[in-house]
């Protein structure tokens, strides 16, 4: 379980986090929503250590990440960037690989373990065809299950995923957000991590009807606070969501009754 | 990674092994009580055991004075730009200040490198690791320095009572020309050109250098002097103010002409230019610390007095 | 892709050991492979030279072997390091002068030759010292510039290094200027002319070089990582800013005490990583290693190049590796249109 408790984030004196708390329990996909501003991508940095927090504290089962090393806080959190300017010339299993660095030694070595493993987040992302290709050939989409696929390799019980839906494909977009819950609901088994148990997910999304089809809970940010945190119906609620968006929002029904549409009003 | 180290391993050994490799080679026999024991330029020690028979001259003037002393035949090397006297240039070239082949001076088997204060300290080390007895030539500061080194290249080569008689000459010849212009009271003013090839701002000769001492000497003005050191430019417009009564063209060994000269921007404005007194001049006779600066201060004397000399 | 690990690493030793037996065997003077061997005979049995073996013993033991040490060292260090820092700045014009070394030891070394120097130990070793110096320190500057509390910000770094190269290189022009009479030789070291003979050099050398290229060349993996970025890097576990130290600092060092004594020699950081990359793809790891031998059979060629194409005169082997920089370079482009090999 993760714990974020009365988390605040400055840039120099301007915060962008203000009193964030919000729990993440395993094996729960947690959306991150809010208009551009909000502070979405702090939250991930921050969780991820690479901003400190001015003050609050985070916490994975009782442990203080900002006390832990750069190693030991990459065993806990992964994280899947949106896959930009990624090295054009490594080969996608290369770069897969690279997800086991928090376990290697300093050379980098693979054991046989550590190779399975590889091999076995690159079956689950359908990218084992695209083993050998270099990175400057593949699509967007393809580039985007391969970061899936080193957070997987990565074995930690936290993943943030940072808007990975952006700049991709309707379909990708879906075949992304199926392969997470797929992810959490039946975890890879990390070889030599011991346990295997299922990870929980905050993901950084725009569309929010992808958020309404895929989260179990929302957090809504607005200007670095937290207005909502709380399953998908109590948080996409027309008032709070036109408030937040500044624009009128309408929430329906899907046909099949299961989700809500989050649709914008004509005026 | 065990490939990387074995190979780490073998760099490792193969350069201890060409450093222990490295001890000199021991002298073939031993020494005999030698003869010559010299202090050179440096303040290093000089051993040699007798005149030396094979020398490499690696300095245009140190060339020109061993030729002087009567010891041209026993050159056996010299650098690229030693061109006087023309004998010397059938001497094979072995390089110049960019770089020497220090290669091909150990296969002409010397047993004297003879270097000026052109040279850097480094090559006299290079040399003397490489076997080679080298001896540093000091530059000299006066007419009056320059007669010892013609003595110290004397007895280094075995000629020194040529070098002493060539010294004695030289010294009179100076006396010669010292006396003729010694009632000149009006002193022209001289520009001596070393570099025109920006206009704008030539290159000129400063108090410390031979030409300048030559100049002093030939009583005449260096119009350089105004730069404080050595070497430097000079604007147009300060050589403008200055209007010297001559210019002599230092550069024209590089095929700098009078003529070129006149059509330069600004330099028609110059007396010198306009009265006809622009002049080219050798100006190996008096860049090169030897037997010639006396050429060159006799050449002075007479382009800038009319002075015939003997 | 297996199979391929153990062949580009033997291509690049056997070149190695092709360049080191150039550089041996060929000079300015040429001996026969009779005499040369008759030499090596009478040294490792610890019999005396005979004088009609003295000229050839001279030459290669005393002038050819440790100038091809030392040219080596060289070589394999520029090329280390360079591939090094185009993996830390993420960028494929990096060398290894990026943030100062070649113009710190440049003007370090301006500043020795315009002052006269006893003929002493001292004085001999005025040069280079001067030119270690002058780099250590610009790099200090460099890196005092750039620094944000604790870390050291890739982008800081670039502008801090162009910055200070240009003032550096500024004083080292204005030096040359007002001191005419040792222009010459200051330019000779300025385009990499190896001044020093003897064994001093490969020595005083050796323990940078081992320090320096034994740290690097266990940074292979930690550049791969880097080539994602300062946050995906830190994000998967990688101690960034102490990695970022810890190359500089020994890149630094390294570079510094090889272009004490054999001058700027410019190109080979930036072009042998670039033609072993296409050997051995993007790997840091393969890359680093590749880059010790093939950095010094690149510079062992040149120098050789620089000894016999204009003999007797011995052209500074910074202009060999100039010259042939840019038709390599342009070769490299051309091939790497058709793939995306850079990382």
């Amino acid at each position: 379980m993760l714990e974020v408790s009365h988390l605040t984030v400055a840039y120099g004196t301007k915060p962008v986090l203000k009193d964030i708390s919000f729990q993440l329990a395993d094996g729960e996909i947690l959306a991150v929503i809010g208009p551009n501003g909000a502070g979405k991508s702090t939250l991930v940095r921050a969780l991820s250590g690479i901003v400190p927090p001015q003050s609050g504290t985070i916490h994975y089962n009782g442990r203080d990440l900002c006390s832990l090393s750069v190693q030991e806080r990459a065993r806990l959190i992964a994280v899947v960037p949106q896959a930009r300017s990624l090295p054009a010339g490594f080969t996608a299993r290369q770069v897969v690989s690279l997800g086991r660095t928090p376990y290697l030694n300093w050379f980098g070595q693979l054991s046989p373990a550590d190779e399975q493993l590889v091999q076995e987040a690159m079956r689950r992302t359908d990218t084992e065809h695209l083993a050998d290709r270099l990175v400057g050939e593949l699509s967007g989409g393809e580039l985007q299950r391969l970061l899936l696929a080193r957070a997987l390799v990565q074995a930690t019980p936290v993943m943030l995923l940072d808007e990975p839906t952006t700049h991709l494909d309707l379909q990708y977009q879906i075949g992304l957000l199926n392969r997470v819950v797929e992810v959490v609901r039946q975890p890879i088994s990390p070889n030599g991590n011991g346990k295997a148990h299922a990870p929980a997910a905050l993901v950084v999304l725009h569309d929010l009807n992808l958020v309404a089809r895929y989260a179990d809970r929302v957090l809504l940010l607005v200007e670095g606070c937290l207005r909502a945190c709380g399953t998908v119906n109590e948080v996409l609620k027309p008032a709070q969501l036109s408030e937040a968006f500044g624009l009128p929002l309408e929430v329906m029904r899907s046909p099949n009754g299961k989700y809500p549409l989050v649709v914008p009003l004509m005026a | 990674m065990k490939r990387v180290r074995v190979f780490l391993l073998f760099v490792l050994l193969l350069t201890l092994l060409l450093a222990g490799c490295a001890q000199p080679a021991a002298p073939a026999a031993t020494p005999t009580p030698s003869p010559l024991v010299m202090t050179d330029g440096l303040g290093r020690t000089v051993t040699l055991a007798g005149p030396a028979q094979r020398v490499v001259s690696l300095a245009p003037s140190n060339t020109e004075i061993l030729f002087a002393v009567g010891a041209g035949g026993q050159v056996v090397g010299r650098d690229n730009f030693s061109n006087y006297p023309p004998e010397a240039q059938e001497l094979p070239a072995l390089g110049d200040l960019s770089g020497f082949s220090t290669e091909q001076i150990v296969a002409l088997k010397p047993d004297l490198v003879l270097l000026a204060e052109i040279h850097p300290p480094e090559l006299v080390k290079t040399l003397e690791d490489a076997g080679l007895t080298v001896y540093y030539l000091k530059n000299p500061l006066t007419l009056e320095e320059m007669y010892p080194m013609l003595i110290t290249v004397g007895e280094l080569t075995g000629h020194k009572t040529e070098a002493e008689a060539l010294a004695n000459q030289l010294s009179v010849r100076v006396a010669a020309v010292q006396q003729e212009v010694a009632e000149i009271e009006d002193r022209p003013t001289v520009f001596y050109e070393i570099d025109g090839s920006d206009p704008s701002k030539p290159w000129t000769a400063g108090s410390g250098t031979f030409i300048d001492t030559l100049l002093e000497m030939a009583k005449a003005e260096n119009v350089g002097r105004a730069l404080g050191s050595q070497y430097g430019q000079m604007s147009i417009e300060a050589l403008l103010e200055a209007d010297p009564d001559f210019i002599l063209l230092g550069d024209s060994n590089y095929g700098v002409t009078p003529e070129q000269v006149t059509e330069r921007a600004g330099w028609d404005e110059l007396t010198a230019v306009k009265e006809g007194r622009v002049l080219p001049f050798n100006d190996d006779l008096v860049s090169r610390p030897g037997p010639r600066l006396v050429d060159g201060l006799e050449e002075l004397a007479r382009i800038l007095h009319a002075v015939t000399v003997p | 892709m297996k199979g391929r690990t153990v062949h580009p690493f033997w291509i690049a030793f056997a070149a190695l050991l092709a360049a080191l037996l150039l550089s041996v065997l060929v000079g300015s003077v040429s001996l026969s492979l009779a005499d040369m061997a008759r030499v090596l005979a009478a040294r490792l049995s610890g019999a005396e030279i005979g004088p009609d073996l003295r000229v050839a013993d001279t030459i290669l033991f005393s002038l050819r072997l440790p100038r091809t040490a030392l040219v080596a060292l060289t070589g394999s260090a520029l090329a280390v390091c360079g591939a090094s820092y185009q993996g830390l700045f993420r960028n494929p014009l990096a060398d290894p002068y990026l943030i100062g070394v070649a113009s710190g030891a440049g003007l370090g070394a301006v500043i020795a030759l315009s002052l006269r120097w006893r003929y002493d130990v001292l004085g001999l070793l005025a040069v280079p010292l001067a030119s270690f110096g002058g780099a250590v320190l610009t790099v200090l500057l460099v890196v005092l510039l750039a620094r944000v509390g604790r870390s050291l910000p890739v982008t800081h770094l670039l502008l801090a290094g162009v910055a200070v190269n240009s003032f550096t290189g500024a004083l080292t022009s204005f030096l040359l200027l007002r001191s005419t009479g040792e222009l010459r030789r200051a330019i000779a070291w300025l385009m990499g002319g190896s001044a020093m003979g003897g064994w001093q050099p490969v020595l005083a050398v050796l323990p940078y070089w081992l320090i320096g290229l034994g740290i690097l060349m266990t940074m292979g993996h930690a550049l791969n990582v880097m080539q994602f970025g300062d946050e995906q890097a830190q994000q998967l576990g990688l101690p960034v800013e102490v990695t970022r130290w810890v190359i500089i600092a020994v890149s630094s060092l390294a570079t510094a005490a090889a272009v004490s004594f054999t001058g700027i020699i410019g190109f080979v950081g930036l072009i042998v990583p670039h033609l072993l990359r296409l050997l051995t793809g993007s790997d840091y790891r393969r890359l680093l290693v590749l880059s010790l031998p093939g950095g010094a059979a690149f510079l062992l060629a040149a120098d050789v190049l620089a000894r016999v194409v204009m003999t007797p005169q011995e052209l500074p082997v910074g202009i060999i590796t100039a010259l042939a920089g840019a038709p390599f370079f342009i070769w490299i482009l051309r091939r790497s249109r058709t793939l995306p090999y850079w990382s």
